[in-house]
């Protein structure tokens, strides 16, 4: 509050006495930041350009391509409503892959989360070592993990949940970790001076003022979630994919049409309803 | 008089090279209400941090209650520390529990982990908690959410926090550094009262002198990670003050910084 008022004062007195500046425009920008940004810029232009070479892009094959859109999208706009009930079945299925997929994730990270947050772990090499296995499982495409636990487990919503598992806990627990790192150092230093032990900070001390926002990853989890079991049925991970896999196959665009609809409503309404949850939490 | 803190050769050179504390003597007896005056960088926060090994110190030991302090059992420690109680200049609560809650985190170094983590307080507790807050004037406020009070009120729960530990010691950082006036009074003004009540001693951080010399009993001058005074308040001339703050003169009498 001083500081404006002696700012207000500043101008007036001190620029009369250095005068005007001398006719030499008055540059604004940091120089080092406005070099950095057109590097970056130059950089990304020339990355483009490499990599449409690099592709060998057919123009021909574009045109074909585009020519056939209307032949497939005519078959795609006859919908049937036979499928229905397959397909509301296969729909729920998927959103309960997901849901559980997220539960038990999310009962896997919390503590883990604690584990590699570098101002809470209790064991510093430990927490390290679990930094480099969680980014291994995030280099692995979800896919994979899907496919390995077909190749294991057989078809089905089983196989889903359990390669889902991977990369959602290494998802969570990354996030959860990077929460903890930003909201906590102060209450730690508190909770540390009273004699709390590890598991008294965490509880009593993090936990609460996390609750809301961990809710908030979740949420934004559980969006992605529904979105990939959808994708992942096509490989047999259980779903409505596997439906729209067959519909595909078969060429059966009527009943695809119908597919495509459902996914496109539930996946809105989800994305919906964790938008509001989200914004209700931020208000709190 | 009980001796309760005697630090020797205190020494702390943090990571990166900064030699924060260079050899600093010091000691507490009974009662006494010390402030540790310096400009800002001088080394306060990392002396009362090495005291309760918030921070490791590199060299020097720190005796309290005649026991040398180390980090070796994390079960000593934590009993240490539980009788230190430690105020803090950005209050450090926990802002989405209770007021109350809050209060009664000062007695969970003497709880099993267990206990503490299902917040099992005892029925004492917690009427000692509730009296506690009536007595610093927070008394219709023990149920509110500790983020929904003000500046003053919520450094007023970190000392009622500090004093539900039953401490021997209080230290506390620069606890009027992010208030006002009237609100900085009254914290000074409950923090110094509850330790001569109870007759806990108390290690107090200020950049502001007039503070440091209306309350302190003895006043401890630090410059540049080295203790450069140390005596009672009627000792500290102003060249001695003029020496401390060379160069940093402006913080002096600085109120609310904005650190
Ligand atoms: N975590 C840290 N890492 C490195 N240097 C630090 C750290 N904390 C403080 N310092 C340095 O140690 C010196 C003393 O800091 P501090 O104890 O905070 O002083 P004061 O509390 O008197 O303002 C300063 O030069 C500061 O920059
Ligand atoms: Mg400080």
């Amino acid at each position: 509050m001083q500081q404006e008022t002696s700012f207000q004062a500043y101008p007036s007195s001190k620029l009369e006495k250095t005068g005007k500046p001398s006719g030499k425009k008055i540059r604004v920008g940091h120089r080092k930041t406005q070099l950095q940004n057109r590097l970056f810029f130059a950089a990304a232009a020339v990355l483009f350009l490499v990599c449409v070479s690099f592709l060998d892009l057919s123009w021909e094959q574009f045109t074909n391509g585009l020519s056939s859109i209307p032949n497939i999208a005519s078959k795609v706009m006859t919908i049937s409503f036979d499928a229905l009930p397959d397909l509301t079945d296969g729909m729920l299925t998927s959103i309960i892959i997901a849901f559980l997929t997220v539960v038990i994730s999310v009962v896997l990270s919390i503590l883990l989360a604690f584990l590699i947050a570098e101002n809470i772990t209790p064991v510093k090499w430990a927490g390290r070592v679990l930094r480099y296995i969680l980014l291994v499982i995030r280099t692995v495409p979800t896919t994979i993990w899907v496919l390995l636990a077909v190749a294991s487990m057989g078809f089905g919503s089983m196989a889903g949940v359990l390669g889902l598992i991977f990369p959602t806990s290494s998802y969570l627990i990354k996030s959860f970790a990077a929460q903890i790192e930003e909201s906590g150092d102060e209450t730690i230093e508190a909770m540390r001076a009273v004699g709390a032990s590890w598991l008294q900070i965490v509880f009593k001390g993090l936990l609460p003022g996390l609750l809301l926002p961990f809710l908030a990853i979740v949420s934004f989890r559980f969006e992605m979630e529904v979105a990939e079991t959808v994708m992942l049925g096509m490989v047999g991970a259980g779903g409505i994919g596997v439906l729209l896999q067959d519909y595909i196959s078969y060429y059966e665009f009527a009943d695809l049409a119908l597919g495509i609809i459902i996914v496109f409503v539930t996946i809105f309404a989800v994305e919906l309803i964790s938008n509001r949850v989200r914004s209700r939490l931020a208000r709190r | 008089m009980t001796t309760i803190l005697k630090v020797e050769g205190l020494v702390k050179a943090y990571t990166g090279g900064t030699l924060a504390l260079k050899g600093i003597d010091l000691t507490v007896e009974e009662g006494e209400f010390i402030a540790v005056i310096g400009p800002s960088g001088a080394g306060k926060s990392t002396l009362l941090r090495s005291i309760n090994r918030l921070i490791e110190p590199t060299e020097g030991t720190v005796a309290f209650l005649g026991e040398v302090m180390n980090s070796n059992s994390k079960r000593s420690l934590r009993r240490w520390r539980a009788q230190i109680g430690m105020i803090f200049q950005h209050y450090n609560l926990v802002n989405r529990s209770s007021v109350l809650e809050n209060v009664l985190h000062g007695r969970l170094g003497y709880m099993s982990p267990l206990a503490g983590v299902l917040g099992r307080y005892s029925e004492e507790d917690k009427q000692a908690a509730v009296d506690l807050l009536t007595k610093v004037g927070l008394g219709n406020e023990v149920f509110k959410r500790a983020d929904e009070l003000s500046g003053g009120q919520m450094q007023r729960v970190g000392i009622s926090r500090a004093i539900m530990q039953q401490p021997k010691l209080i230290l506390a950082d620069e606890p009027i550094a992010s208030l006002d006036p009237k609100s900085s009074s009254v914290v000074m003004d409950t923090i110094y009262e509850n330790c001569r009540s109870r007759g806990i001693a108390c290690l107090v951080n200020l950049h502001q002198v007039e503070v440091a010399k209306k309350y302190a009993t003895r006043i401890v001058g630090i410059k540049g990670g080295a203790k450069v005074f140390d005596g009672s308040p009627e000792e500290l001339t102003e060249e001695m003050i003029y020496d401390i703050y060379q160069g940093k003169e402006h913080e002096m009498h600085a109120q609310a910084s904005g650190e």
